[in-house]
């Protein structure tokens, strides 16, 4: 190996990336934990209401952002912790190559629509499709 | 190792026999081995279950049919059974994720507290989703 073996409280670090994924995925599940409850009570708010009470909880811009943030968050950890998964069970290098970048696809994708659905109607804007020329 | 039968071994790639390392079934059982495998599982449900949110977003933000048709669907007994479900895994990732977390910083391995530990992020979660839903019912949110 190009470089020599560092060592932190006795225990040997990572030579490439994988110390930097693991304390990410710690991160954003430590930042799950409230976010999880705050999704569990407005879950009870929200449940059973109707559309005008569902838009005026979309009003709130702390809502909104919180929103935001969970779903960022929640689909970077999955990312993560499937990556994890994927690992340790297929050891096919073009299949597991294959699994991770659907995985990521996948999350990318869902983390982009959330964002972009939440920011739609926390501005109010008109139902989809409006505004996209249907 | 000791106790080992001999003749279990299995031949590597490069062709040498090695001892079959231990596997699912030869682990006495333990409550720290089903937490572990319920987080697994959790994480793999609660992706499914985001996705399920992003849906529902999407039906908002499509309009009040949309939106009508995804109040429905949620409150038909299908419905209802997913979201028990969805329930009881979103408390399942916050006390077994928390128990990983205070894991991860070496505290709470000695056997009583991993034990105590893993028992809450098993046990925990459905008994929490029951209550979640009773609440429901009884401030009138939902109907059964």
């Amino acid at each position: 190996m190009s470089h020599p073996a560092r060592y932190r409280n006795g225990v040997r670090v990572s030579e490439r990336h994988g110390a930097g994924e693991w304390t990410l995925e710690k991160i954003l599940l430590a930042a799950l934990m409230p976010l999880g409850l705050w999704i569990a009570s407005t879950a009870f708010t929200l449940s059973g209401q109707g559309y005008d009470a569902v838009l005026q909880w979309f009003a709130s811009p702390v809502n909104a952002a919180l929103l935001a943030a969970t779903a960022l968050i929640l689909f970077g950890f999955a990312s993560l912790a499937w990556k994890v998964i994927i690992e340790d069970y297929i050891h096919v290098a073009g299949t597991k190559a294959l699994l991770i970048g659907l995985v990521n696809l996948i999350c990318l994708a869902a983390a982009a629509a959330s964002v972009f659905f939440i920011v739609r109607l926390a501005l109010g804007s008109a139902p989809l499709p409006a505004g996209f020329g249907i | 190792m000791s106790n080992a039968p001999p003749d279990r071994t299995v031949i590597q790639p490069n062709g040498r026999p090695r001892p079959l390392s231990p596997h699912l079934q030869t682990w006495r059982w333990h409550i720290t081995m089903t937490a572990s495998i319920l987080f697994r599982f959790t994480i793999g449900a609660i992706s499914v279950g985001a996705l399920i949110g992003v849906a529902w977003l999407a039906t908002v933000a499509f309009g009040p049919e949309a939106y009508a048709t995804t109040l429905a669907l949620a409150g038909s007994p299908f419905g209802l059974f997913i979201g028990f479900g969805l329930t009881a895994v979103l408390f399942s990732l916050l006390l077994n994720g928390g128990r990983h977390l205070i894991n991860d910083t070496g505290r709470g391995l000695t056997l009583r507290s991993a034990d105590l530990l893993s028992s809450i992020a098993v046990y925990a979660p459905v008994p929490l989703a029951v209550a979640f839903f009773a609440l429901l019912v009884v401030s009138g949110r939902i109907s059964l």
